[in-house]
């Protein structure tokens, strides 16, 4: 727009970082590519792996379902929850209580378990509408607090057991994985790890498409501004309690899964630390990124693993190092450490290298404007999100 | 009548630790507007070091006020190497930084002493034979190490009223608190200050962690994460930015914990509130609290502006 600029496009352009308007072809080769190369993996991983280790990638969808569902709250919404373990538990309850007592299928605990949490997180969100910042997380961590005796009632009352069976969800027989004996548990862990993927990447599509929805756009706007999004007509009760319902019902998808790959669970088995898990997951790969909450909990949750299985066998440790909590306490200082080298997380990290080799332009506004005048305002807006 | 005197007295005396942990949590909130995930944690690595401390043949009143001091220098050690630095870098990065305090500390206490991981006996201040109680009009009894722990909430209190009102350092605390911005064209020190801050709030939960290790007789690794959410309920119930709150808050989270997990018994509702349900019920009226006043009830609300 000024002279300036236009004399910096004029002149020679420069060749890094470069230029990729978004849609054009070139990005949907990228985007292709993107799509193609982990598709690649989860099939690879699908055909190949061991029962073990489709279980932990199981697992780890679990925590990246719980984790995109608080992304959808705390990252675009700016309300925090520690509470979100209580969704989980509640739908894995749900669904092993429906299932093993009243007969039910499996499936439609599923749709019980979402219904069930999206009321629990519609009810939560009502008094979010009054409370601010560590009020609404004292709240929500009060919750997450509570739920455990809860459960132990229920436990105690219901099931007049101390825990509760899974729902030992078994394969259709139109997947082929039916077979008996010694291969049934590795058909079953291929099925539960598809239902993981499918389920993770229902996920993500509900969460990208509200982000980009008009409803997304109020979800942010009421993130940086309430008060400007309330003048700018943006209905704040509706929008917040319409999202927390909406990721307390993604929580509890991740809670189902649970239920069908646990055998057992019990009231201790969805705690606080549960919540912590997920916003230590979202903080590691990005918060308020769409990628963000599924590439923080794959990464936290191997390194978990990683740490929990070697740390306590490395003898170059010195002395009182090498045993007791290691892997915790190395765990705790990775997340620190963490946030000074890519305090946006993994994706935030990778998006700012990126930016250097290329820059995703954004479509023109309106097609009619000539080329070149828009040409001129490209690198600028090119640096939202 | 002594029933319920008993019961205020028993619900007083573990109020008055969620008050001193919620002091901390206050303290560090008012500097930063950050709620410190950490602080049950950090109360308790000071502890264990006062329990390691105690273990060498230093008497333990001593014991606890070297690890109170060397606590008020780790806590400002942990606001300037990482709390400071992490605040410049993203506005999560400091909720990111105390949760990993918390995963962090924790185990670093079991490796740094590695018996207070499998639980030590801690040893108490005040008097605790069977026999060391008064015994009040009505036969409700009152043990000392109650009415100990009581007082040195209340001391404490004192001190910190006086500390904020009375010195320049509390002077300079409140101005930051309510205003870093101006706080820091008037000259005052800020990062001194806040640093100063979470000395103070580690050196609070290391008396209150040693007043929590007395009264179990024990300390172990998991001692301090109820302690921990009780004292931010506390904390929150009373408002987050008001000393007295925390103590308030605190005293009255013990005392309806103890009134809830005894009175029902006689009730039908007993089959759904009792001992293991009295937390929940405590938080229910906590949100109720909450719905009225939002910032707590004696929290200050702050005004927007666009």
């Amino acid at each position: 727009m000024t002279t300036t600029m236009q004399s910096t496009s004029a002149g020679a352009p420069k060749a890094w970082p470069r230029p990729i308007p978004d849609s054009s072809p070139l990005h949907w080769v990228f985007r292709v590519i993107g799509v193609a190369v982990i598709a690649a993996i989860a099939i690879y991983i699908g055909l190949n792996a061991t029962p073990s280790t489709l279980g932990n990638v199981t697992e780890a969808c679990i925590l990246a379902i719980a984790a995109v569902a608080l992304n959808l709250l705390l990252g675009f919404n700016g309300q925090i929850s520690i509470g979100h373990s209580t969704f989980v538990g509640l739908a894995a309850f749900a669904a092993g209580y429906t299932v093993n007592f009243w007969h039910w299928n499996a499936y439609w605990s599923l749709v019980l378990g979402i219904v069930l949490c999206f009321l629990l997180g519609f009810a939560l969100g009502l008094p979010a509408l009054r409370l601010k910042g560590p009020y609404l997380a004292l709240v929500t961590l009060a919750v997450a607090f509570v739920w455990p005796t809860v459960a132990k009632k229920f436990l105690e009352q219901k099931v007049k057991k101390n825990s509760l069976k899974g729902t030992h969800l078994s394969p259709p027989t139109w997947t082929g994985l039916v077979s008996k004996g010694k291969d049934a548990r590795l058909d079953k862990a291929i099925f539960l790890y598809w239902c993981g993927i499918i389920l993770l990447l229902v996920a993500y599509v509900v969460v990208r498409n509200l982000r980009k929805s008009r409803i997304g756009r109020s979800l942010v706007a009421v993130r940086d501004n309430e008060t400007a999004a309330a003048v700018m007509g943006v209905n704040l009760k509706f929008t917040k309690t319409i999202t927390f319902g909406i990721s307390a019902a993604i929580a509890g998808t991740a809670g189902w899964l649970s239920a069908a790959r646990l055998d057992v669970f019990n009231d201790t088995s969805f705690t606080i630390l549960n919540s912590i898990k997920y916003l230590l997951a979202l903080f590691l790969g990005g918060a308020a990124t769409l990628l963000g909450p599924i590439v923080g909990a794959f990464a936290y949750f191997f390194l978990d693993d990683y740490l929990r299985s070697h740390a306590p066998h490395w003898t170059w440790l010195p002395g009182q190092l090498s045993k007791g909590p290691i892997a915790s306490f190395l765990l705790g200082a990775i997340v620190i450490a963490f946030v000074f080298i890519a305090p946006f997380g993994l994706v935030g990290f990778v998006k700012d290298q990126a930016r250097r080799v290329f820059i995703v332009t954004p479509r023109p506004l309106r097609p009619a404007l000539t080329p070149s005048a828009l040409d001129d305002e490209r690198p600028e807006e090119s640096k939202g999100e | 009548m002594a029933h319920l005197l008993q019961y205020v007295l028993n619900g007083l005396a573990n109020g008055s630790m969620y008050a001193l942990v919620a002091l901390g949590i206050v303290v560090i909130y008012r500097g930063t507007n950050h709620l410190n995930f950490a602080q049950g944690e950090m109360a308790l690595l000071a502890t264990a070091g006062a329990w390691w401390i105690n273990d060498k043949g230093v008497p333990l009143a001593a014991a606890i006020l070297l690890a109170a001091a060397i606590a008020f220098i780790g806590g400002g050690v942990i606001e300037f190497g990482l709390i400071r630095p992490a605040g410049r870098k993203s506005p999560f990065a400091v909720v990111v930084v105390t949760i990993g305090l918390f995963q962090g500390l924790n185990s670093f206490t079991s490796l740094l002493f590695p018996k207070v991981g499998n639980g030590v006996k801690f040893g108490t201040l005040f008097p605790n034979k069977p026999a060391d109680f008064f015994r009040l009009p009505g036969g409700a009894i009152w043990r000392y190490e109650r009415i100990g722990v009581l007082v040195t909430v209340l001391v404490i209190t004192g001190l910190l009223f006086a500390l904020f009102q009375k010195t320049k350092v509390g002077l300079a605390m409140r101005m930051v608190a309510n205003n870093p911005e101006s706080a820091k064209l008037a000259g005052v020190p800020t990062n001194r200050i806040l640093m100063m801050s979470w000395g103070l709030s580690a050196a609070i939960g290391a008396i209150g962690g040693a007043l929590i290790g007395g009264i179990n007789a024990n300390i172990n690794v998991s001692t301090m994460f109820g302690v921990f959410l009780l004292a931010s309920a506390a904390a929150t119930l009373g408002g987050l930015d008001s000393p007295l709150g925390a103590v308030v808050g605190g005293l009255s989270l013990g005392v309806i914990e103890s009134l809830v997990s005894n009175y029902p018994k006689n009730w039908v509702a007993s089959t759904y509130i009792g001992a293991d349900t009295a937390i929940a019920v405590a938080f229910l009226i906590i949100l109720v609290v909450l719905l009225v006043r939002p910032s707590g009830l004696f929290g200050s609300s702050r005004v927007e502006r666009v």
